[in-house]
């Protein structure tokens, strides 16, 4: 029996704090929603927790779903993004373009193709909304501003220059009037930053910065770069509080030369999004030399903890570690390994697992878990409140890594090779940090996100292209359809009193429901 | 202006294109235009750079295309050019639409690559001479004893030569985890009473498949089946939560006496 119970959740159709601000933040443009009719976020809402509170399809009912519609990209990359929904429409992207769906038959509304560049091409999380503006971040580090009735572009302001190397695939946080919109950018030397830009003007407000830009005196990053906040964050209305998780050091495997904690690279840091000062922030990873990026979804929960009363922030990170804090503080509650890890020697006094030097990288090589795309990665993880569960799909891997001083101290300044890794979803107890269940998932890593309903189900996909309904409270499958490899996170709402469940399979989104009653 | 260079690029890999992918042996073979190679360099990292790494020497979730025999060898262009366009699905890789003069950059820019990989100090790459840390003598033990590794291979079987077919990197990759070919058997009871047997063809939660001796391939809904899967493979999955990194190197040199 445990004494942690949650009793703040994520109720977007009771109006929680969060959720008021939301519909206060998209202001005229989600005015109708009532809440669980949209999805106007990229967590859905400020909790990060992508737990719905629609219960039309159920654990008994799950296994008659059936397509309602599918929406073909037409494109070679795979969808990541997670789908929005606003006023009845859909918002769905990969990298130089966005698609407007109409929720209830998936055909095309519009269609928004961003001129050629020569940016990355890695992946796109998806847009934000505001008012009737849809914005896009750009792989050469550009936000474009696009009218939401016709795609048509009504600015474009460049985030950062993407010729030095930064790159963006971040879906923005809207919290007020702040769009707070983030870059990645690992193959150069280039301090972390995140940008707050003014919905309506497209103009910066404040740059935060994780790691101190150039010409900054001393060494506060012990010379180190990097910690690029490349996810998006989650918001906390009564502390008005983001949270985000910051991006692995630069040179990426190459520690000599950056000896030291290397803050705030690997971390999870507290922001007020009025100002960009930094509340606190908590190192997941100190000293990362196996590119661990901790911009893993910084979940917020109001529960309890030891028997009172807390608010928390919990993070399944990249290292392999699950972490619980107090988010009034920052201060470690949980440090606990949830996929395979054997490059810590133990955890230090303030939460932090204690890197091995011995599993630095060098030049004959070291066997390291997780490898370079680690215990978990952007796929989102879900948090059930009734069941005190953090659903998250996991990765036990190992990787060799490689490092000599003629590798250089820029960019990636080293080599690693992935040598085999498996998949399972994993439900952990935030409380314990212990494994309630686990779901194998196949070899490789799964790139699916999970959503939990308040009804007892989880979503989520396989590494060989299944998307399967598991039932939350044991892991058992319910319900499955062979789509294509599933690379984003599924969101669902309820349209006309039908709920529906999305999901991206290959380059297609699909979208099922229970079959249409006459 | 990138317009400009865009079209010199084209015309430039127009003419490289006779070179990669006709099959006249008469072609000579031309270094590539630092155009070409911009644009392939362009190309590479805009498209391929996240999972073949941004140097082409191995990423996240892409193997090190300079070591790649596909890229090497100049008679293979038309199965480079079906690869890239159709993609690897199966393996993760998605299908690219690339023009051919992209792709021909492309091939062009990984096979500069490829000769600045070999050159003395280039960061990214791993020599023969970094993995020579290793006791053979321990790795022996190692290899006959805890790494149990001798219940499957044998130093004059299997292994015979090793050395001499396999060094470096590639051996100590393929010596954690031999992740090619089909190595898993599939025995699969059918509700009939009939036994079918073959390699293991394809597997997941709800579908078991094999190839059978006449090269067929058989899939049932897993559920409905009994079936029994042997991979050798999972003894070596097994053993890397097991090995030190001592090890590892003392069976990898080991292994490099076996020639």
């Amino acid at each position: 029996m445990t004494t942690c119970t949650t009793f703040w959740r994520t109720c977007r159709r009771c109006g929680s704090a969060a959720v008021v601000a939301a519909a206060f933040a998209l202001g005229t443009f989600a005015a109708a929603q009532s809440g669980a009719d949209a999805w106007t976020t990229y967590h859905g809402d400020y909790t990060g927790q992508r737990h719905s509170t629609l219960t039309q399809i159920d654990p008994a009912n799950v296994h008659q779903i059936t397509l309602a519609w599918a929406f073909a990209t037409g494109q070679t990359a795979q969808i990541k993004a997670t789908p929005i929904l606003a006023s009845g429409v859909v918002y769905i992207t990969s990298p130089d373009h966005v698609w407007a769906i109409d929720a209830r038959s998936g055909h095309q509304i519009w269609h928004y193709a961003y001129p050629a560049n020569e940016g990355f091409h890695i992946g796109h999380r998806g847009v934000a909304v505001y008012k009737d503006s849809v914005f896009f971040t750009t792989p050469d580090a550009h936000l474009v501003a696009l009218n939401a009735k016709d795609g048509k572009v009504k600015w474009n302001v460049v985030i950062a220059d993407a010729k030095k190397g930064y790159w963006s695939t971040n879906a923005p946080l809207l919290v007020r009037n702040h769009l707070l919109v983030g870059v990645a950018g690992d193959f150069d030397n280039l301090p972390g930053i995140l940008t707050s830009v003014d919905p309506e003007t497209g103009q910066t407000q404040w740059v935060f910065y994780s790691t101190p830009p150039p010409g900054t005196p001393g060494s506060p990053s012990d010379n180190a770069t990097g910690g690029q906040m490349w996810m998006t964050g989650t918001y906390d209305p009564q502390q008005n509080l983001v949270f985000v998780g910051t991006g692995n050091p630069t040179p990426v495997l190459n520690g000599p030369a950056r000896a030291g904690d290397n803050r705030w690279t690997d971390s999870i840091l507290a922001i007020d999004p009025d100002t960009g000062r930094l509340a606190w922030g908590f190192q997941a990873t100190r000293h990362d030399t196996h590119d661990w990026d901790a911009a893993e979804v910084p979940v917020l929960v109001d529960g309890s903890f030891n028997g009172a009363p807390a608010k928390l922030v919990m993070q399944a990170s990249r290292n392999g570690y699950f972490y619980v804090l107090d988010r009034t503080t920052g201060r470690s509650l949980l440090t606990k390994p949830f996929a395979t890890a054997n490059w810590a020697t133990g955890i230090d006094q303030d939460g932090r697992p204690i890197p091995n030097p011995a599993k630095e990288p060098a030049r004959d090589g070291r066997l390291v878990a997780p490898d370079e795309s680690g215990g978990t990665n952007y796929r989102s993880p879900s948090f059930d409140p009734k069941m005190g569960l953090l659903l998250v799909s996991s990765h036990d891997a190992y990787g060799i890594y490689f490092f000599r001083p003629d590798h250089g101290a820029y960019g990636w300044a080293g080599a690693d090779y992935g040598v085999f890794g498996k998949s399972a979803l994993r439900a952990i107890d935030y409380c314990t940090g212990e494994i309630r269940w686990s779901h194998d998932l196949g070899e490789g890593a799964s790139g699916a996100g999970v959503l939990t309903t308040e009804s007892g189900l989880t979503f989520t996909g396989d590494t060989a292209g299944n998307v399967m309904a598991l039932r939350t409270s044991d892991g058992a499958t319910l319900w499955h359809s062979g789509i294509g490899r599933v690379g984003n996170s599924p969101i669902t709402y309820l349209l006309d009193g039908r709920q529906y469940v999305l999901v991206g399979g290959g380059a297609s989104l699909f979208a099922w429901a229970l079959p249409e009653t006459r | 202006m990138r317009k400009r260079v865009s079209n010199l690029a084209e015309s430039v890999g127009a003419v490289v294109l006779v070179h990669l992918f006709a099959s006249s042996a008469l072609a000579a073979p031309q270094p590539p235009t630092a155009a070409q190679l911009q644009t392939g360099q362009r190309v590479f990292a805009a498209q391929c750079g996240f999972c073949h790494g941004r140097d082409a020497m191995g990423g996240e979730t892409g193997p090190d295309l300079t070591k790649s025999p596909l890229v090497r060898d100049e008679a293979a262009g038309d199965r480079l050019r079906a690869v890239v366009r159709d993609g690897r699905v199966d393996k993760g890789m998605p299908a690219f639409r690339l023009t051919d003069a992209e792709l021909a950059a492309v091939v062009a820019f990984v096979r500069d690559q490829k000769v600045k990989a070999e050159s003395p100090g280039a960061r990214r790459s791993v020599s023969v001479a970094d993995l020579q840390t290793g006791d053979a003598e321990a790795g022996r033990r190692y290899f006959n004893g805890a790494g149990r590794c001798a219940q499957c291979h044998s130093p004059t079987g299997d292994l015979a030569g090793l050395a001499a077919r396999l060094q470096g990197l590639q051996l100590l990759q393929r010596m954690l985890y031999p992740s090619s070919g089909r190595a898993a058997k599939v025995a699969v009871d059918l509700p009939s009473g009939e036994t079918v047997r073959g390699a293991l063809a394809y597997r997941d939660e709800f579908t078991i498949a094999l190839t059978d001796d006449a090269g067929r391939y058989r899939s049932w809904p897993a559920p409905q089946v009994k079936f029994k899967v042997e991979n050798p493979l999972e003894a070596h999955a097994e053993q890397l939560g097991k090995y030190t990194d001592d090890d590892m190197h003392n069976v990898l040199a080991y292994l490099q006496t076996l020639r």
